[in-house]
């Protein structure tokens, strides 16, 4: 392991120089900043904290930090899932959710730039008002653009538009070392070298700290129409998956979800949205399915044959949601599955873990078969249309210490039967602190290597996110 | 029972609205809707005739663009739709062209309506008047903020909603309720339906059709000018050692700028 220095009371004053009124120590410093969402993976608190503002002040309080060997952690908006965000070794956080400018836009090359910290609610809803759309739709619209880009998230619009490396063009980065430079370029292809730019897209703040973001815009599709589809199981939704594909009927979002969660979810916004029995058959498992388009002859003319395609293939039915109110509803269920399960369970872990779209059934058969094996409640929903399923092991009865042991136990298991299937560990949270063992197993030791290398090249003293993503402390 | 649902498509209420440079609400990004206490209304009367038999007619005042609402009324249960041409200027002056409509089809059914339900407010320009207006044109018994509806002889009971409770009134037919929002959600259309109604032709009244009362669009009153609410002040951190201080220091602040 790399050597570190704890912060002295004089290099804390020599931060404060450098971030006037910008750094915090102590008491000043919210016990939010030990965690992110996932809490289960360890807390620790950071010796001091920066509220960055500028390029110019992260440069210099990093070069402090290199210079004397301080950890450094940067931090977005805490949403993260996999302690990512997490000063394991104490040091310094750095904080960008004040800068969250949105600085300008190009609407002739379709790019908007902005400081890390936007939050994607604010990205989505300003594009909107100019009639763009940023496609990267990840569930936690509270999360920075910063942290979206770091951990390469997904989300839902990611089997029509893909996931935020593609609409990422070009960033400003500050070093470990304390260098400002660029990667890429606000153009549509690139042949010029080693892609940096994309090293640093879902390197979990390992690599760099990005200051500045130009990215890819569309203009927004003018109506959106989602379809609630029943079935009487899983496999059954699922089993149409690859055929709505084959149609090409390009739909923007294909999520399927379970009936148990669907249930939590409703309790949990307190609406009935999913239609529980059709003519006296109980759904099982649904699919939600949106398609954008132009107008809404075009998207009803998906809808149709989207429809004809699943009633075929034993879909209880399908519902149209065609209104604002309506569509915000059904994807209201959705969004809130994460709090759901929160909200009626004590201890839980998850693994956003990806597989080829035929697997995703019998993946999820042998998931929830073994977590019975393993003694854990699990409850699952996802991304049809990409193969990338979030399944939460829960728990209300065990104590922390063994739940944790079986949630080990079960994540070798999955994840050793992930890759076998020709899948990944995760599709979109990212490696953090919660998965380096597993993404060990996964890969093998000459990419980790690779990995490891990379990062020394980026980070010589290995003081940025130590122990994260590609090796453990 | 013959239910009438009168029906107005407002501007999605999700999405913040801000005054064009014209000093007029811009709605350019806000997609139309049903009006979601005319659509709790509807779901209300579907549910009714499901349970006891009849048909559910709904009717908007409006243009060739407020289809879209009576298509999706078809969508969810409504037997038919009737599209008045117009707009009210007013609460009064919409209330007489949805009077008007009234009488017209209950004229060619030979019979009123046995209920008709409003939504308590829009959710535009959240006025809460044209049921009560519409009420008293008609003539009729009028309940407001009904939340449930069940049959009672000739006559039927309605469960209303109050400031911390409800209450459960008896009321002859026929009448108009306004409707507060249920324990239950509308439906979803299915593809069936939606498709069946994106074909359906919508039947159209023309201004000219109504008998109406000389005078009866006038305006009784007019609005001058739309305007935003004063933005929010930043507020004061108060920061101290103790909560006790912390306390003490807030009672003044307060107290320097009179609140207390």
């Amino acid at each position: 392991m790399a050597t570190y220095n704890k912060l002295t009371p004089e290099l804390i004053e020599q931060l404060k120089a450098a971030a006037p009124g910008h750094l915090y120590t102590g008491e000043d410093v919210n016990e939010d900043y030990s965690h992110d969402e996932m809490p289960i993976y360890g807390k620790q608190m950071p010796d001091a904290l920066l509220m960055a503002t500028s390029t110019e002040e992260i440069a210099a309080v990093m070069k402090i930090c290199n210079d004397n060997l301080i950890p450094v952690t940067p931090r977005g908006a805490g949403t993260g899932l996999a302690g990512g965000c997490v000063p394991v070794l104490g040091g310094v956080v750095i904080d960008t959710t004040k800068m969250k400018k949105i600085l300008s836009y190009d609407l002739e090359n379709f790019t908007v730039t902005i400081q890390p910290g936007v939050l994607l609610q604010e990205l989505a809803d300003d594009c909107q008002r100019q009639g763009y759309l940023y496609p990267p739709d990840p569930g936690e619209k509270l999360a920075t653009v910063g942290g979206n880009v770091s951990t390469n998230a997904g989300g839902m619009r990611a089997v029509k538009y893909g996931t935020t490396r593609d609409y990422v063009l070009a960033m400003k980065v500050v070093l470990p070392t304390g260098e400002i430079t660029k990667f890429g370029a606000a153009v549509s292809k690139t042949s010029s070298g080693y892609s940096l730019l994309n090293l640093m897209i879902g390197s979990e703040g390992t690599l760099g700290i990005i200051t500045e973001l130009t990215l890819k815009i569309i203009p927004a599709p003018k109506k959106v129409i989602s379809l609630v589809i029943p079935f009487e199981d899983l496999e059954s939704a699922i089993s149409t998956v690859p055929l709505i594909k084959k149609a090409n009927l390009g739909p923007q979002a294909l999520e399927f979800m379970e009936r148990e969660i669907v249930l939590s979810s409703e309790r949990y916004i307190g609406r009935s949205v999913f239609p529980q029995v059709i003519d006296g058959v109980t759904a099982g498992a649904y699919l939600l399915v949106t398609f954008d388009g132009e107008d809404e002859d075009e998207l009803l003319d998906l809808v149709e044959k989207t429809s004809d395609l699943v009633l075929e293939q034993g879909a209880l039915d399908v519902l149209v949601a065609d209104s604002p109110a309506k569509i915000k509803d059904a994807w209201a269920a959705r969004s809130s599955f994460l709090e759901a399960i929160e909200a009626e369970t004590k201890l839980l872990d998850e693994c956003d873990v990806v597989v080829p779209c035929n697997q995703i059934a019998s993946f999820l058969t042998f998931a929830k078969q073994y977590g019975e094996e393993c003694g854990l409640i699990i409850k699952s929903f996802g991304h049809a249309g990409d193969g990338n399923l979030h399944i939460y092991q829960c728990s209300n009865d065990l104590p922390e210490e063994e739940f944790k042991a079986r949630v080990d136990k079960y994540f070798h298991t999955l994840y050793d039967h992930a890759v076998q299937c020709g899948g990944q560990v995760s599709g979109e949270h990212g490696i953090g602190r919660g998965k380096v063992k597993y993404l060990i197993e996964s890969v093998g030791e000459t990419n980790m290597a690779l990995m490891e290398g990379i990062k020394k090249v980026f980070d010589p003293n290995m003081i940025l996110n130590p122990g994260k993503v590609c090796y453990t402390l | 029972m013959e239910i009438l649902v009168c029906m107005k498509q407002v501007p999605d209420d999700s999405v913040e609205i801000r005054l064009g440079k014209d000093g007029q609400p811009d709605l350019s990004q806000a997609e139309s809707q049903g009006n979601a206490f005319d659509t709790y209304a509807l779901e209300m009367a579907v549910r009714y005739i499901e349970a006891n038999g009849g048909a559910v007619t709904v009717l908007t005042v409006g243009t060739e663009d407020d289809k879209a609402c009576l298509r999706n009324s078809l969508s969810v249960g409504a037997a038919k739709v009737v599209l008045v041409e117009g707009s009210g200027t007013d609460a009064a002056g919409t209330a007489a062209l949805l009077a008007g409509g009234i009488k017209k089809l209950e004229a060619e059914n030979g019979a009123a309506f046995d209920m008709v339900f409003c939504g308590r407010e829009s959710t535009d320009y959240i006025g809460g008047e044209v049921g009560e207006i519409l009420a008293e044109t008609l003539k009729r018994p009028f309940v407001t903020d009904v939340v449930e509806v069940e049959p009672a002889d000739a006559k039927v009971v309605v469960k209303k909603e109050l400031e911390s409770g409800y209450l459960k009134v008896e009321s002859p037919i026929p009448s108009v309720f306004t409707i507060a929002k249920p324990n239950y959600d509308p439906r979803y259309p299915s593809v069936k339906s939606k498709i069946a109604a994106r074909r359906a032709k919508i039947p159209t009244v023309a201004q000219s059709e109504l008998a109406l009362e000389d005078g009866a669009l006038n305006a009784k009153v007019s609005h001058k000018a739309f305007l935003e609410p004063p933005k929010r002040e930043a507020g004061v951190l108060v920061k101290e050692a103790d909560a006790a201080t912390a306390v003490a220091k807030a009672l003044e602040i307060l107290a320097a700028d009179k609140v207390l």
